[in-house]
């Protein structure tokens, strides 16, 4: 790994980790001490307008319908979601946020748009563009890599040509 | 009057309705002086709201008028005035 690879990769760590790690600070001083960081992207997940019902929202999240069941009945006891039957269909339950929870949602939102808001501030509108661009090819790679994962034959099938490209630079070395 | 002042005049009609109901929400709901609250009032530093207290106002108002209210729109708003002329605008929309 090169100086520049090694630099990268720190950054790439050292971003998740400290993002994390402000959100969690900004949930613990702020007004919803009660919310875990996971609890507020499940709100964040639901949307501040809609109902949805427990599948699509488990979709969005990436989990099971069984893990975020666990987690929406917490979030009703803390008065931050709400339960209430589908109006077309009896048999479906729809999720929507409370008061409290729209206003929790709200304010993590606000959170992430003062973050975007201050790093992007000490730049021209150029090289705003430039960096926005730069974020998202790293996006779209990471897009692709987690995405990788979600079809075992596309993993095994890049695992296999990634020891094929081992194989032929120890061929050439 | 003109054909063109009527319309113009019922606009103005709900701007003042519009400026009554954002007015009951900030002295019913959030406890604010009605003698405090003017048309040129700047909700942010006047009233010296912090973010909860704006969006829990916000949100009572997208409530009352079952509408849509971005934190980019939000950002532009700083008097009543301002304020009236957004809601107006949304529910004209």
């Amino acid at each position: 790994m090169n100086d520049r690879e090694q630099r990268m990769a720190d950054s790439l760590v050292s971003i998740f980790e400290k993002v994390l790690v402000a959100e969690e600070k900004s949930l613990q001083k702020d007004y919803f001490k009660n919310l875990s960081l996971a609890e507020m992207h499940t709100l964040d997940a639901i949307g501040p307008y809609e109902s949805r019902t427990m599948t699509e929202t488990a979709q969005i999240l990436g989990v099971t319908v069984g893990t975020l069941t666990v987690a929406i009945d917490r979030l009703v006891k803390k008065g931050y979601v709400e339960r209430c039957r589908d109006e077309k269909d009896r048999r479906v339950v729809r999720i929507s946020l409370t008061r409290d929870g729209k206003l929790a949602a709200r304010m993590h939102g606000k959170f992430h748009k003062v973050l975007a808001k201050h790093i992007l501030e000490p730049y021209t509108d150029k090289e705003q563009d430039m960096l926005l661009g730069l974020v998202t090819d790293v996006e779209d790679y990471l897009n692709t890599q987690v995405s990788r994962y979600d079809d075992n034959s596309d993993t095994k099938q890049t695992a296999k040509k990634v020891a094929a490209d081992v194989r032929r630079r120890k061929k050439n070395d | 009057m003109t054909d063109n002042d009527v319309p113009r005049e019922r606009m103005e009609d709900k701007k003042d309705q519009i400026y009554e109901d954002l007015l009951n929400i900030l002295t019913e709901e959030l406890g604010v002086s009605p003698t405090d609250v003017n048309p040129t009032l700047d909700i942010r530093d006047d009233l010296a709201f912090d973010s909860l207290q704006l969006y829990s106002f916000i949100i009572t108002v997208e409530e009352a008028y079952d509408i849509r209210i971005t934190d980019e729109q939000i950002d532009k708003v700083h008097t009543m005035n301002d304020l009236v002329d957004m809601v107006c605008d949304i529910i004209n929309q």
